[in-house]
């Protein structure tokens, strides 16, 4: 399942647009944070600057013409904190100033500044153990030359990390939800843009030996699938064609096995003989109610039948009863028509109904047993029954003893398993359906049942 | 008694002249639409079987034209059991009874003997089924050589069931009959008439039974040897 996920058009087009997606976010936030950072380092070596000198500002001579550091009492304050720290040594680099002393100590080693300022770095220094990040220049002042370091603790770079938190919370967040937004965006409009595909595909599944005809639309679907929607319509084009080759070479091998069929028949008639003889009629007349049924099967397959007439369901069930009596009769069963006074009408073809309810009955008697009685039953809820008293049709058989060539276990009857295959497929043609079910006093009541007639206000009416 | 059958295929022509020459019918035998209407032009038939595919055209075609110019021969049509709608057609371009392919032969003979049985046919004036032999002039009913005596009714039905042999006769047809007899007609006369029938046959030993449909009518058959 997974695997056919992601063999789909939709999922790879997804995968596909959401690595680079998610690389160039990934790339774009990267250069931001560097950028952030590199502003603000710059920044903080202007600060650094600038605290030099500001500090070179306040140094000035004394009565002995010596440098003296004289910080307002405010800056003073301000580089108590260990976060900061500095060193003013005069030209010869004597130190002036310093605070802490230790920062004076360290740097009094250092040779003297030049108008370049160098960046130092000082690892766990002084009594908190920081890491401090400073510059030292050397700087005019109203007491001459000055060499002048400052540093900064490196964790008290408070504005880079305000920058950074400002760029980080206010903007870059922003960017992998535009990045999903951008793919959700993407993945629904793959998926819109393969719909057409989709119903496509639906058509194409329903496509079975019955609907040939079926064709898949090409005019709303991508340029790209159209030749492949195409190829596949002239194949199903080829296909039919072999569907109505078969369909015909079945009419016609039964067409032409009716002549000789016909001329045994009449042959078998015309002899004299013993018993051999009557099998042997019976068997001859077995294959010509197959040839019968072949020819029947391959008009409901070649032709569309015209199911537009009004028909009246009474009439019909009446007049086939009436022409099967004789061989109801000559098979010792009863046969009974439990008809209405009034007409059943409902729309669909006659003679159709007409076969499927010959069919039916043909079953009915050739199933049960002699000296018993088969009903047909015409109810105003447009439907026949066809009931008799033979074994019956076991539940687990009842959609199968409709499939074509099905033959229950009583292959004796001799039929080719093709009479209720017909009738269902009468039935189809009218849009209604065949049932079987249980009689109540054994055997099978079998039910032809028809849609409300369109058009007809009422579909009983009274003569 | 001279049969026309019109049939292009030789086998079934040939089993048709013989099985119908077995029945006692001399048989002439054509294969096409032009032949037969050549022969009726210069023969009477008193019964002619027309096969509707024909090599030089429909047969329903040589039926319109014989029954537009006056031919009252008595046609039976062969039609092949997909072409159910040829039947239809059949009937209406004057066909007087059709039989779909194929079919059994003593079918055949008894439809042909039905046709010339009808009023005007050739065989007017006997029906017959099984030993029961119905004169429909003298309205004499024997069975075997043993004269039956049916009052009228009972005759009127049993007319109609013989002149259908083997099909059924709808009980409203047979009502309709005995109305012209006796106007005031009991609910269940049919029945009861039917019932005397039976008996009298049963009593007189008649090779032909009278069944019931139920719901639909009767249907009056040969009885099995």
């Amino acid at each position: 399942m997974i695997q056919t996920r992601f063999r789909s058009l939709q999922m790879r087009l997804a995968v596909r647009l959401a690595i680079p997606y998610i690389i160039a976010m990934a790339i774009g936030v990267g250069f931001l944070v560097y950028q952030a950072y590199d502003t603000a380092g710059t920044l903080n070596d202007r600060d650094l600057n600038l605290r030099a000198i500001d500090i070179a500002r306040y140094v000035s001579p004394d009565p002995d013409d010596k440098p003296l550091l004289n910080l307002p009492a405010k800056l003073a304050a301000a580089y108590q904190s260990s976060a900061d720290m500095f060193a003013v040594r005069d030209a010869r680099g004597q130190i002036i100033a310093a605070s802490p002393p230790s920062f004076g100590t360290l740097v009094a080693a250092w040779p003297p500044a030049t108008d370049d300022a160098s960046y130092f770095r000082l690892k766990n220094f002084g009594s908190e153990s920081e890491d401090y990040y400073g510059l030292s220049v050397g700087l005019e002042s109203a007491a001459g030359p000055l060499s002048i370091s400052v540093a900064q603790a490196a964790g008290a770079n408070a504005l880079v990390s305000a920058l950074l938190r400002e760029f980080v919370f206010d903007v870059a967040w922003v960017i992998p939800l535009l990045v999903l937004a951008t793919l959700v965006i993407g993945v629904l409009a793959i998926r819109s843009g393969l719909r057409p595909i989709r119903d496509v595909s639906e058509m194409a599944a329903a496509i079975g030996p019955n609907t040939t005809s079926v064709r898949l639309p090409v005019d709303n679907l991508p340029s790209e699938v159209t030749p492949l929607v195409s190829a596949v319509n002239r194949a199903l084009d080829r296909l039919e064609q072999g569907f109505a080759l078969q369909r015909k070479f079945t009419a016609n091998a039964a067409h032409e096995l009716r002549t000789p069929l016909a001329i045994i028949t009449g042959a078998l008639d015309v002899m004299e003989g013993n018993g051999e003889l009557a099998k042997l009629k019976s068997d001859v007349s077995r294959m010509n109610r197959l040839v019968d049924q072949l020819l029947r099967v391959a008009r409901l397959d070649g032709v569309a039948m015209d199911v537009s007439n009004e028909v009246d369901l009474n009439e019909i069930a009446a007049n086939t009863v009436a022409a099967m009596a004789p061989w109801a009769v000559a098979q010792e069963r009863a046969i009974i028509f439990d008809g209405l006074d009034r007409q059943v009408l409902v729309t669909g073809n006659g003679h159709a109904i007409e076969d499927a309810l010959r069919n039916l009955i043909e079953n009915a008697i050739l199933h049960s047993p002699p000296q018993t009685e088969v009903t047909v039953r015409v109810s105003p809820e447009r439907s026949i029954n066809v009931v008799d008293a033979g074994p019956g049709i076991s539940p687990g058989d009842r959609e199968l003893i409709f499939e074509r060539f099905w033959r229950g276990k009583a292959v004796a009857s001799g039929g080719a398993g093709l009479g209720l295959s017909i009738v269902r497929e009468i039935m189809n043609a009218h849009q209604g359906s065949i049932s079987v079910e249980a009689n109540p006093n054994g055997g099978a009541v079998f039910t032809l049942h028809f849609p409300r007639a369109a058009g007809l206000e009422s579909s009983t009416q009274s003569i | 008694m001279r049969l026309l059958v019109v049939e292009d295929e030789v086998r079934i022509a040939e089993i048709l002249r013989k099985s119908l020459g077995k029945a006692g019918f001399a048989v002439d035998s054509l294969a096409s639409c032009g032949d037969a209407q050549a022969a009726l032009g210069v023969c009477t038939y008193d019964a002619m079987i027309l096969d509707l595919g024909l090599p030089d055209g429909d047969g329903l075609a040589l039926l319109g034209r014989l029954r537009s110019g006056g031919d009252q021969t008595p046609i039976l049509v062969l039609t092949p059991r997909d072409a159910i709608e040829d039947r239809v057609n059949g009937l209406d371009a004057g066909a007087d009874d059709y039989l779909v392919k194929p079919f059994a032969m003593t079918e055949l003979i008894a439809r042909t003997k039905a046709l010339l049985r009808r009023p005007g046919g050739a065989l007017g004036t006997t029906l017959k089924a099984g030993n029961v032999n119905f004169d429909t002039i003298g309205r004499d009913v024997t069975i075997g050589s043993v004269p039956l005596l049916l009052p009228r009714r009972e005759s009127a039905i049993l007319e109609h069931l013989m002149r259908r042999l083997g099909r059924v006769v709808p009980k409203l047809v047979l009502e309709e009959k005995l109305y012209g007899i006796d106007d005031e007609l009991e609910s269940n006369a049919i029945p009861v008439h039917i019932h005397h029938l039976r008996r009298k046959f049963a009593d007189a030993g008649a090779a032909a039974e009278i069944h019931t449909v139920r719901g639909l009518g009767y249907l009056l058959t040969e009885t099995k040897a």
